[in-house]
């Protein structure tokens, strides 16, 4: 029998929500339309239409070693022209936003090739060749893994994960890199995720309301969501990985 | 440092506060005339970027503006989340409360009375600060920087 990966536990929509955003067989819903200009501007790693600056020649310029491994894995894009390794990462809200940084690192890992995600406390990561960085980015801006107000993506002092939102409901951002335009109800990007001024504004839409975002948030919250133990499934689960662990540490043998 | 006879609250509120939501609501407390000390504390907003490729540049931020408070212009450092209050006396607790109210209409926040400012300087404060530093002010803002400021024209 072919395996079948169930990608999480629950029976609650955000376990619902988890499994959905995992599964690469399931197409992520594009709410936005971000161009590929604007992108390369929030990352700030290049000026946008600049050549893409190389780390090493291009694999069919340079001597590879016979290698059976070499043979049998397809390199992305970026990493056949020599493309220097560049990131995105995100910061998550707890009230409801979309995504989070376990579930990114999830995502990213399921969904694409030649990524090195990374979750720390309340920010992710992902690591990537520029050019298919790029495609990645902006399918994780565009889609239903973002939301303006309560996701950013910051390179540093990334603090509001957890702290509660400013009175427009967007989440604390310490650098202010994007700013909600209250004649507009847009969002704007005025700094990239470096911080950095940015010459022109990037709008990434309007804030979702708080009806799409308890559906489609992938974050347990008694408060202002699905509490964690209104899933019994869940939290058996937990219960479960939790007594083997203790009982039989690294040999999880019942 | 602050005296323990004297009754604290702290009034804390669902969103983190605009400079003239701030603004607005210290003055109807201040108002109140009971208020001994107040200290506004949440997520500090530095002045410059410290890390990255901008580090050392001007950090322009909307939240971090200069407020008046009586006569009085208050540097905002942080985005207000809780205002932490040292009262005359009990007395004044119902004012506060009602202040509050008044100032508060889009969203909840709730007052609680308790110890809030530090009675004595920790470990961390003489490692810090040294052993010379300014007592009074230690657990109200930090000795060396930017300092208190003293509302005038309140008694």
């Amino acid at each position: 029998m072919a395996y079948k990966p169930q990608y999480g536990p629950g029976s609650s929509t955000i376990a619902e929500n988890r499994r959905k955003q995992m599964d690469p067989s399931t197409k992520l819903e594009k709410v936005r339309d971000i161009s590929d200009e604007d992108i390369v501007l929030i990352m700030g790693h290049k000026a946008p239409g600049a050549a893409y600056p190389t780390m090493h020649p291009p694999l069919n310029e340079q001597q590879e070693p016979d290698c059976p491994i070499r043979k049998m894995v397809v390199p992305i894009d970026g990493a056949k022209h020599g493309d220097r390794i560049r990131f995105i990462q995100f910061a998550d809200s707890m009230y409801n936003a979309p995504c989070q940084p376990y579930q990114r690192s999830y995502v990213a890992s399921y969904r694409y090739r030649g990524v090195d995600p990374g979750t720390l406390s309340g920010r992710q990561i992902v690591e990537c060749r520029e050019r298919d960085l790029e495609k990645l980015a902006k399918e994780l801006v565009g889609t239903e893994l973002f939301d303006p107000a309560r996701t950013g993506v910051r390179g540093s002092t990334v603090h509001g994960h957890s702290l509660r939102l400013d009175e427009d409901g967007m989440m604390f951002d310490m650098m202010q890199r994007r700013i909600l335009d209250k004649k507009s109800g847009v969002v704007k990007y005025v700094k990239n995720q470096n911080s950095e001024p940015l010459d022109k504004e990037v709008k990434v839409g309007k804030p979702m309301d708080e009806k799409w975002l308890k559906a489609h948030t992938t974050m347990f919250h008694s408060l202002v969501g699905t509490a964690f133990r209104s899933d019994a499934e869940y939290v058996e689960y937990v219960q479960r990985v939790h007594s083997n662990r203790t009982k039989y540490g690294y040999r999880p043998e019942e | 440092m602050t005296d323990a006879k004297y009754p604290q609250v702290r009034v804390v509120t669902e969103r983190l506060l605009n400079p003239d939501t701030v603004e607005r609501i210290i003055n109807l407390i201040v108002a109140t005339g009971g208020v001994r000390r107040v200290i506004l504390n949440g997520p500090r907003i530095p002045a410059v970027v410290s890390v990255g490729p901008a580090k050392g540049s001007r950090n322009i931020h909307d939240m971090r503006k200069i407020i008046k408070i009586g006569e009085q212009d208050v540097q905002l450092e942080v985005h207000v989340g809780t205002i932490v209050l040292e009262l005359e006396n009990r007395d004044f607790i119902p004012a506060i409360r009602e202040a509050c109210e008044k100032g508060f209409t889009t969203f909840s926040f709730y007052l609680q009375e308790g110890r809030y400012m530090k009675t004595e300087p920790s470990l961390v404060d003489y490692a810090k600060y040294g052993p010379d530093a300014d007592k009074d002010i230690i657990g109200l803002a930090e000795p060396g920087k930017s300092g208190p400021v003293i509302l005038q024209g309140t008694k």
